[in-house]
């Protein structure tokens, strides 16, 4: 059986110019998408707390979110997971810990209220509140004074006595899946859901896996540059190059338009579409690099041409097996997972694109800016052909 | 058929039959037991036939899978070094103003800079202070001097190792603590320079993991009750210890205590069979090899009472004596300085128990009275240690003094907690997706490319199988972003294949005979597939050193998948087809 004729004979060259057109505005609109708007990223990256609940019974998720918000339980979003009868959401909250800009206020004036205290800084990022007093308090005391004005403690540290006289405490404030178990079994006898998983990641933490996930990508690309570079002529390195940009980028741009958690799952697919990339690129460059030894006098735009439309099936077909593979995830994954497989989908679809039509074409630009350079050096024209 | 065919053949076999020798403790622990048994690797050792490989080499569960808490804890190093330093320079200024009498001094800390700022009442004492203080602490260098005013911060090298021994500390706080839930396989170790990782399989209840950053460490002075050596000899004599609970008694230091590998049956059998007014404590002996892992207890009777605690302790530091021995030297404040004299004073010759979060750590014998609020704690006897591990020992408790005296507050950084329903949901779930896009791929390589497509079929089949076994050897864990790997990675193996036969069909179309086609499509193809698979590998390996947990788990995934395909797809494909090209003198082959 066969889908795909070997002796095809399509102009790919000659459309080069339109492709890289096109390519280029998409891919500067989603960079200034990425700019302007910028990804919705998850809690991996922006830190924050999810909880995954699944309820015993049919509730929608307006209904959770009306529940949670009587409960005193604001700015959180609530989303439906699964199929509508797993009654299963995921709430989203930004902050980690219950110390909000405006709670810390309210803590604040609370510890003032305990007397002779001074040097009280709240620290949002950890959830913890530091302070100095006079005289000497007990952790029992703060602990009602802070819980009294709505934000919940887990614990007071007393941290010794100071120098300059003085008693240091530190309050540290529970975390925010507390606080959506508290608020939404609120007014309930049992609570009627279970919670199913929890992710909190604190600022700090996310800004760190962020910028890790970045260099990852970076090294990445330099990495399989040189290895490009190194078993190929160097020329085809920038085509490899850019090509594996365009695909990243328009990964990216799935994120991006789709709205779907930008986290720790997406550099994973964004990296594998990397490696996948120059999979097809490398095919039909070890294509080129054959047939530039079997048709030597011809010009270079003609042996890629030639190359593009030798390799077009199995360049069709490897994205197709591979694709194949990605149904059942398509199908049964949910979350992260379906995610990971709808932009690796896009990653082959583009990924393959980019190679016939990013990859090769400039190949021939580099060869002809080269040859043209070589020309006006020495005076005369002659296309390179090897 | 060659001699190199059967060669190749043979060894094809060998790994295939290899494979599956070593996914049997996999199906066993995954197919056959319990999921609250899996971790237990003496029960899964159990299971196994002899002739198995060990329980150690099996596919495990991700957290994410299996259900379980992942939590980076950050040790806040800023407010325990902003501590230190203003504790330090409260002894400089009474060192000055006391000790050495050079003149009266105010001092005063900047926490964000780390500075403290010494100024003299009299200006003309400044410049010897200025010269005694820098000669006597080393830990503080000079920033800048005007008049009667001098600046100082800590030395550079001082605070990194300040942050490291807070961060060592916290580690062993944590531990302790863990060790009393009793997780069979749980996993502590640092992440960077400020961080712990703390992994607890099986385990669902944050509530539960938030008491490890809970309190700080409590560290106690108590005394040991010595009036009746004999007491736990006596008492084992006396009952006999449950069966199977490997309760023995062992005699060190002329004391002898009872000693057993398990926690709660140790606590059990000693239960109620304690004086009033005492309590048996244990002590964890580390395994040497892992340092995480309590090899067995052993019990002191000590007595209730808590004279002494962390708090009125300074400084504890590990160093060797004259006669060159490692000792640990520690000071008190005002108030433990006096307490500490009372009670060596009334308890000469007895031993003092120094008690972490409820583990005794050692139990030294106080050998005459000590005044002054400074001790030396001596390391008893090397008996078979070499000096470094006698001196570390001298470390450990200095850091065990420490953990009580100067915390580090810590700070949740992450939680990622599973419960047990949702991964059991996910197994089904992912496996179900594995199978489904198996299943696609195979019938369309067998629909589109017949003959060649079918083994191209088989070997997939062992290709998903030597990524099992592969990361049963290494001893990876299965994450749900693992199974996405798995069936992305058998997708990609696939397509060397789809490379070879389009080759194959191409050289066929030329005019070649069957076998010259063969032959040519796998040399030609073979540099395309190796290069096609070299760049994913590149970029499995960064994602390996920089990933975490479930995403650490799809690289490995990856990584053990190309480099088993490279052998499925070219070797084993090629070995089979030239058996129906070759053996039977074919003239055509079925692409």
């Amino acid at each position: 059986m066969r889908i795909i004729k070997h002796k095809t004979n399509i102009d790919f060259i000659g459309k080069r110019k339109i492709a890289v057109y096109i390519s280029s505005l998409v891919n500067l609109a989603i960079l200034v998408g990425i700019a302007t708007v910028g990804f919705n990223y998850g809690v991996d990256f922006a830190g924050g707390t999810v909880v995954e609940l699944k309820f015993n019974h049919s509730i929608s998720a307006a209904e959770v979110r009306k529940r949670a918000e009587d409960g005193g339980l604001h700015d959180v979003s609530v989303q439906n997971i699964g199929s509508a009868d797993e009654n299963t959401f995921l709430l989203r909250m930004g902050g980690v810990t219950q110390l909000t800009e405006e709670n810390a206020e309210k803590a604040k004036a609370a510890i003032n209220g305990l007397g002779n205290v001074r040097n009280v800084y709240p620290d949002m990022n950890n959830g913890i509140i530091n302070f100095r007093s006079a005289t000497a308090l007990t952790p029992d005391v703060i602990k009602q004074a802070v819980e009294a004005t709505g934000t919940g403690v887990q614990e007071v540290r007393t941290l010794g006595e100071a120098q300059g006289g003085g008693f240091d405490y530190q309050v540290v404030a529970s975390g925010m899946a507390d606080k959506v178990r508290a608020s939404l079994s609120k007014g309930t006898a049992a609570p009627d859901f279970q919670e199913r998983r929890v992710d909190y990641v604190g600022p700090q933490v996310g800004k760190q896996l962020r910028n890790k996930g970045i260099a990852a990508l970076l090294y990445a690309m330099i990495a399989i540059l040189i290895y490009v570079a190194f078993r190929f002529d160097f020329k085809f390195g920038p085509g490899a190059l850019l090509a594996m940009l365009h695909d990243v980028v328009m990964v990216a741009g799935f994120y991006l338009v789709s709205r779907r958690e930008f986290n720790l799952t997406a550099i994973a697919a964004l990296l594998t579409i990397i490696g996948y990339s120059v999979n097809d690129t490398i095919v039909i460059y070890d294509r080129i690099r054959e047939d530039m030894g079997k048709y030597k006098g011809k010009p270079l735009p003609e042996v890629i041409n030639i190359a593009v439309n030798d390799t077009l099936a199995r360049t069709l077909l490897t994205s197709l097996v591979t694709a194949l593979s990605l149904v059942g995830l398509l199908i049964f994954g949910v979350g992260e997972i379906w995610d990971f497989a709808m932009a690796m989908l896009v990653g082959i679809l583009v990924g393959t694109y980019s190679s016939v039509y990013i990859a090769s074409p400039l190949t021939i630009w580099l060869d002809e800016r080269a040859a043209a350079r070589e020309g006006r050096a020495k005076g005369g024209m002659k296309a390179k052909t090897a | 058929m060659d001699r190199g065919w059967w060669w190749k053949f043979g060894m094809i076999v060998a790994v295939t039959l290899g494979t599956v020798w070593l996914l049997i403790p996999t199906y066993v622990s995954l197919v056959k037991m319990e999921p609250a048994e899996r971790n237990n690797i003496a029960k899964v050792q159990e299971r196994l036939p002899a002739w198995a490989p060990p329980a150690k080499y099996r596919l495990n569960l991700g957290l994410d899978l299996q259900g379980g808490i992942h939590m980076v804890m950050r040790v806040d190093t800023k407010t325990a070094l902003q501590k230190r330093t203003e504790r330090r320079g409260q002894q400089i200024a009474r060192w000055i103003t006391e000790d050495k009498k050079l003149g009266e001094v105010t001092v005063d800390t900047d926490p964000e800079k780390l500075q403290l700022t010494l100024v003299a009442k009299d200006p003309a004492t400044m410049d010897a202070i200025e010269k005694e203080v820098l000669a006597t602490f080393t830990d503080f260098t000079r920033v800048s001097r005007d008049g009667a005013k001098l600046v100082l911060s800590p030395d550079e090298s001082q605070v990194t190792r300040f942050e490291q021994e807070s961060v060592d500390q916290a580690m062993l706080v944590i531990r302790n603590r863990i060790d009393k839930w009793g997780v069979a396989e749980l996993d502590v170790r640092k992440l960077g320079t400020d961080s712990i990782q703390i992994s607890l399989p099986g385990r669902s209840d944050p509530e539960q993991a938030k008491e490890l950053v809970g309190t700080t460490a409590q560290l106690e002075f108590r005394m040991v009750d010595d009036t009746n050596p004999g007491f736990f000899q006596e008492m084992l004599q006396r009952t006999p210890p449950p069966e199977g609970s490997n309760i023995t008694v062992t005699d060190e230091d002329g004391f002898p205590q009872l000693s057993g590998p398990n926690r709660e049956a140790l606590l059990a059998y000693v239960k109620d069979k304690v004086p009033e007014g005492r309590e048996v404590l244990l002590e964890c002996m580390a395994n040497p090899v892992k340092k995480n892992d309590c090899l067995s207890y052993r019990t002191y009777l000590v007595q209730r009472d808590v004279p002494l605690t962390g708090e009125s302790l300074e400084s504890a530091n590990a160093n060797i004596s004259q006669i060159n021995e490692p000792e640990v030297n520690i000071t008190f404040d005002a108030v433990g300085a006096k307490e500490f004299e009372r009670l060596t004073e009334a308890s000469v010759g007895k031993r003092m128990a120094i008690v972490l979060d409820d583990y005794v750590h050692s139990a030294p014998r106080i050998n005459e009275k000590i005044g002054g609020g400074s001790a030396r704690i001596t390391m008893g006897r090397a008996g078979s240690k070499s000096f470094d591990e006698w001196f570390q020992d001298a470390q450990t408790l200095a850091l065990v003094l420490k953990a009580g005296a100067l915390p580090a507050p810590v700070t949740v950084g992450e939680i990622r907690q599973v419960g047990a329903s949702l991964g059991e949901e996910l197994i089904k779930k992912g496996s179900l997706a594995a199978l489904v896009g198996l299943l696609m791929v195979i019938l369309f390589m067998a629909v589109y490319y017949k003959k060649s497509g079918l083994i191209a079929d088989v070997a997939l089949l062992l290709n998903g199988l030597l990524i099992l076994a592969g990361l049963s050897l290494f001893n990876a864990t299965l994450t749900l972003p693992g199974i996405a790997g798995f069936v992305l990675t058998l997708g990609i193996a696939v397509d060397a294949n789809v490379l070879i036969n389009e080759r194959i069909r191409e050289e066929l179309d030329h005019g070649k005979t069957a076998r010259q086609a063969v032959d040519q499509g796998y040399d030609r193809a073979f540099w395309t597939i190796f290069d096609a698979h070299v760049t994913t590998l590149i970029a499995g390996f960064i994602l390996f050193v920089t990933g975490t947990g479930p995403i650490r788990g799809f690289a490995t995934t990856l990584i053990v998948g190309l480099l088993a395909s490279l052998f499925t797809s070219i070797v084993v494909t090629r070995v089979i087809t030239t058996y129906f090209v070759h053996g039977r003198n074919a003239q055509t082959v079925s692409v």
